[in-house]
């Protein structure tokens, strides 16, 4: 059990069972408490920590097919680009209000990863993983081919982006776009911590240990299969946006395979099923990431290869979930000879 | 909340707090590509740095020079953007060689154009990307156009009338296309056809069979710097589409010097058009190339290498030119801007009004000179500009 | 009709590289159920070996074949040892994590040993140019790799699917425990096979490096058509993975040549109806 959702006060009627599972506890708190202290580091790379951000909310929604409902994809980088892309078309065609592009991103992504989903619900494993690597390179090379319409290789021009709430416009030390993204994020967060607490979430859990007996207790598996796609989506269209909004650029880079890949890695590293992990591996792939090229730009790939060789070694399950293991052991231990 | 207010009221604060710091040192970001896929181009880069403060020492205009080093990752603006804001604002650089690629220089911009911070464009080339949007920026690499033209009227005026173009099916592979076409109509070419090449594509049969139906008189090909470069001419020979006579032609970026060992003989008899050639000759470019030999061994120059030492060379003129006192960003610009200058490439010209490059042009021929394939300079067209 | 049939014989050519390629992968992944990215690393490997046995010792193209298969197997058993066999139990995300770590630091340590351009490959002269077959002007190298790739094909089908070492494999695969109790070393078998992996990944990348050049990143540019390829024949059969090979290769050159416009997305395409169509691959069995 993890210690994010404590499991001691779990009440045994099903409205307090949920409500139980959906109570904060202290560690959530501090966690955000922390993530917002950041900017009041002395010398603080707050563009740097803005892009934890985004790639922490793009882990986390890759987190809702893989951890919650076992489905891994390849080609994640898909719906994180075209929530790119549509905020950046928006921020061309004069649609330059960031929050209200954000929600249009974030609905053509949930329209797209809907009809994926669909595509997908009755294949698995590699299959799966190779139709979602698939599709993303396709939409990829599309893009990237378009020059006349999106820009392709040299990035789509043109993007204007109003300072958020009409108030703060993005500047260029990034504090605008570290508390937007920030901001953003957690109120994602907090949603989507709703979402997978509530049955829904749960019926989703249910399919990824036993698709089998969920059928018989006439649970959709197959429809919530396109539902957790759409959710999954939506969530990686609005970090998409977010990246084009903050950076008020986007190229074909957004929903490249190396983005698949590399949120895939995040997840893996923080641990999947706990929607912390991705935060907490996009926190430390992209600081170690950013560091390492700092002091060996030619050689870093090495130590980020070893960086994950060693984590696998010894964080097996992922960092958040290791630890919890550890912390759990040890508050037992200490339950145990008072 | 309180603390979320306060701190998005600090966000007003304006650059006030920028230029204040006094300085003896001139802190210059070097943001090219050192890793993947692309690390070619930071290779060079460094090399060229390198033999350049070797030869020309660490100080310039009384001020010692230090250099910030960051790894764009390639085409990836993302980063590029990141890191320019990062050197920017935290390194506090007063100028900047790169980012490379064209989505990293525009990308960066609209930064460097707030914070006033001067840029050299040394890796990318397509058009309109310098000029009012970033008037900081000076262009030492070349323009699309520059290369893309002159080989379609030289066809053209060798009896080479009907020509094929393959391009790599990206933006820069589109823009040179363009170019080219215009330029055959003007010059009475015929188009024997036209394929654009996916930029991840290990194999060219299929298109070799095309241009063998063609019937062309010669082929002009865009790739850009690496496999692809290497994959089409070794495949054009291979395919035994070569020794049917046809004229192989492209910009020099199939035949760069960094990668042409590794086409092999299958290089000998393209002819391409290039800024700069290690054969160059030149007294300077001698010298050039014989310390680069001396200091960066078997390594050899490319492009990216020429135009990295170029924007050194009009740093250090520049800073000379301020003298003491504080970098101004302005003065520098308005030094380099329109000045004029013999580079081991030939004489250049920075354009006065946007910053953009004004150069000669070669025609070159791969041959084997001393045992080692070179891209021979056979004729050359002057000061040619940017559009 | 001739550009049909060259077009068609260097579309079957280019489906035996994609094969040649990754067999290696289609070894650990298909038989022993370890995704193991690392095998484009081995690749790379193999192709600088090659390159090194041929520019530093002067070994004949030919001989380098054998040398590479050795050496890289070596280096896969010495890898097995060290870091996979702990893997063997995890999941298949935890190995994918390890593994495209390894590549990282494969890419790196090219680097460091041999720069980070591009390799001089020089073929030997008898394997270069074209030669007339039937009529038909056709590469010599091309005709070698389907030589090469059909003697690859053969031994490994007779020598790892039908026979009894293969069984055991399989046995050790399904059930580890089992097996061992029925007296198989499992270990060893492991190793075995592994080499086997390891090397044909080897070759691949030796035989592979003329036509698509070798540099540090082989790896990471290949990796998508080793993972296709693999996945499209079906886990676990190396006729899969030849007919995978083929399939995709005549396609890709045909849809080349008749629609360019089309550009690269053939393969893709073709990928992602084939997986929708058959989840298990052409020749895979049903899970």
């Amino acid at each position: 059990m993890s210690a994010f959702d404590s499991p001691q006060n779990r009440a045994a009627s099903g409205t307090g069972y949920f409500a139980s599972l959906s109570r904060w506890n202290i560690f959530e708190i501090l966690f955000w408490l922390a993530l917002a202290s950041l900017y009041f580091w002395p010398h603080a790379d707050l563009v740097l920590m803005s892009q934890i951000f985004i790639w922490g909310l793009f882990a986390m929604s890759l987190d809702v097919l893989l951890g919650y409902r076992g489905i891994p994809s390849l080609g994640h980088a898909a719906f994180f680009g075209i929530g790119a892309y549509v905020a950046g078309y928006c921020g061309k065609f004069g649609w330059t209000e960031p929050i209200s592009a954000l929600v249009l991103a974030m609905l053509v992504a949930a329209g797209v990863g809907w009809l994926t989903g669909k595509l997908v619900q009755r294949v698995a494993g590699v299959a799966l993983l190779m139709v979602t690597l698939g599709l993303n390179l396709i939409l990829y090379d599309l893009v990237h081919r378009s020059t006349e319409i999106t820009g392709g290789d040299d990035g789509l021009q043109g993007i204007v982006i109003d300072p958020v709430l009409g108030l703060f416009r993005f500047d260029i030390f990034g504090r605008t776009a570290f508390w937007y993204a920030l901001i953003v994020t957690f109120v994602l967060f907090v949603a989507t911590r709703a979402i997978i607490k509530s049955p829904f979430g749960l019926a989703l859990t249910g399919a990824r240990e036993n698709p089998r007996r969920m059928i018989m207790l006439g649970a959709p598996v197959e429809g919530d299969v396109s539902r957790a796609f759409a959710l999954a989506a939506a969530l990686a269209g609005a970090s998409g946006a977010l990246l084009t909004q903050t950076t008020q650029f986007v190229a074909p880079s957004s929903l490249s395979f190396q983005r698949s890949a590399d949120v895939l890695v995040i997840l893996i590293i923080g641990g999947a099923g706990r929607l912390y992990g991705g935060f907490i591996g996009a926190l430390i792939f992209l600081f170690l990431r950013d560091w390492l090229a700092a002091i060996s730009p030619v050689y870093w790939y090495f130590w980020i290869g070893l960086l994950l060789v060693v984590v696998v070694s010894f964080f097996r399950k992922g960092i958040l979930p290791t630890i919890e293991d550890v912390y759990t052991r040890w508050r037992g231990r200490r339950g145990a000879s008072p | 909340m309180r603390i979320v207010c306060s701190a998005l009221a600090a966000t007003a604060l304006t650059l006030a707090g920028f230029a204040a710091q006094a300085q003896e040192t001139v802190k210059i970001g070097i943001l090219q590509s050192f890793s993947g896929i692309t690390s070619l181009g930071g290779q060079q880069a460094d090399g060229a740095v390198k033999l350049f403060m070797k030869k020309y020492g660490d100080t310039a205009g009384g001020k010692k020079i230090e250099l910030i080093r960051r790894d764009t990752t390639g085409p990836n603006p993302e980063v590029a953007k990141r890191l320019v804001q990062e050197v920017v604002t935290r390194e506090r650089v007063n100028l900047l060689i790169g980012p490379d690629y064209t989505p990293n220089t525009l990308a960066a911009a609209p930064i460097l154009m707030e914070a006033k911070v001067p840029s050299f464009v040394t890796g990318a080339a397509t058009t309109g990307i310098i000029g009012e949007k970033s008037k900081y920026s000076t262009r030492t690499f070349f323009a699309v156009p520059q290369l893309c033209r002159p080989l379609a009227s030289y066809a053209v005026k060798n009896g080479w009338k009907r020509v094929y173009v393959a391009v790599a099916d990206f933006a820069p592979g589109h823009d040179c296309e363009k170019y080219f076409l215009e330029a055959l109509k003007e010059a009475n070419g015929e188009l024997a056809g036209n394929v654009r090449i996916p930029v991840s594509n290990p194999e060219f049969s299929g298109y070799m069979q095309r241009m063998r139906d063609a019937k062309a008189d010669a082929v002009f090909i865009f790739m850009p710097i690496g496999e692809l470069s290497i994959g089409i001419l070794r495949a054009i020979n291979d395919s035994g589409l070569k020794s049917t006579g046809i004229k192989i032609m492209g910009t020099g970026d199939i035949t760069d010097e960094t990668y042409i060992d590794a086409v092999g003989d299958a290089a000998i008899g393209t002819i391409t058009t290039g800024i700069y050639s290690t054969q160059h000759n030149s007294p300077l470019n001698k010298e050039f190339v014989k310390e680069w030999a001396e200091l960066n061994g078997k390594q050899r120059i490319g492009w990216g290498a020429l135009a990295v030492y170029d924007s050194m060379r009009l740093t250090y003129d520049a800073l000379n030119a301020q003298g003491a006192g504080k970098f101004d960003a302005d003065k520098f610009i308005s030094f380099v801007h329109g000045r004029t200058f013999e580079s081991p490439r030939g004489p250049v010209t920075i354009d006065k009004n946007n910053g953009d490059i004004i150069q000669n042009i070669y025609i070159r021929r791969v041959d084997k000179v001393d045992g080692v394939l070179q891209n021979v300079e056979i004729e050359s067209f002057s000061n040619v500009g940017f559009k | 009709m001739s550009a049909v049939l060259t077009v068609l014989f260097n579309g079957i050519a280019y489906g035996f590289l994609l094969f040649i390629m990754s067999v290696g992968l289609s070894v650990t992944l298909g038989m022993m159920n370890f995704v193991n990215l690392a095998q484009a690393s081995f690749s790379m490997f193999g192709g600088y070996v090659m390159v090194m046995a041929m520019q530093w010792f002067g070994v004949p193209f030919l001989l380098t074949l054998p040398l590479v298969f050795l050496v890289i197997g070596v280096l896969s058993v010495v890898m097995e040892r060290l870091v996979f066999r702990h893997f063997y139990n995890t999941d298949d995300l935890t190995q994918v994590l390890l593994t495209i770590g390894l590549v990282f630091m494969s890419i790196a340590t090219a680097t460091y040993f041999w720069g980070g351009t591009y390799q001089r490959i020089d073929m030997p002269p008898w394997l270069i140019g074209q030669r007339e077959i039937f009529g038909l002007t056709l590469e010599t190298y091309r005709i070698f790799l389907i030589v090469i790739g059909l003697a690859m094909a053969l031994a490994l089908i007779l020598g790892l699917e039908r026979t009894r070492f293969g069984a055991m494999v399989r046995a050790c695969v399904d059930n580890r425990r089992v097996a061992g109790a029925c007296g198989l070393n499992t270990g060893l078998i492991f190793a075995l096979t592994f080499a086997v992996g390891g090397g044909l990944a080897g070759l691949g990348g030796a035989l592979s490096a003329n036509l698509l050049g070798l540099d540090p990143n082989f790896p990471l540019r290949y990796l998508v058509y080793l993972l296709i390829i693999v996945s499209v024949g079906g886990m676990g059969t190396i006729s899969g993975t030849l007919i995978a090979g083929i399939a995709l290769g005549v396609a890709d050159v045909m849809g080349k040549y008749y629609f360019p416009q089309f550009g690269g997305f053939v393969i893709y395409v073709l990928t992602v109806l084939c997986m929708l169509w058959r989840p298990q691959g052409l020749m895979g069995r049903k899970a």
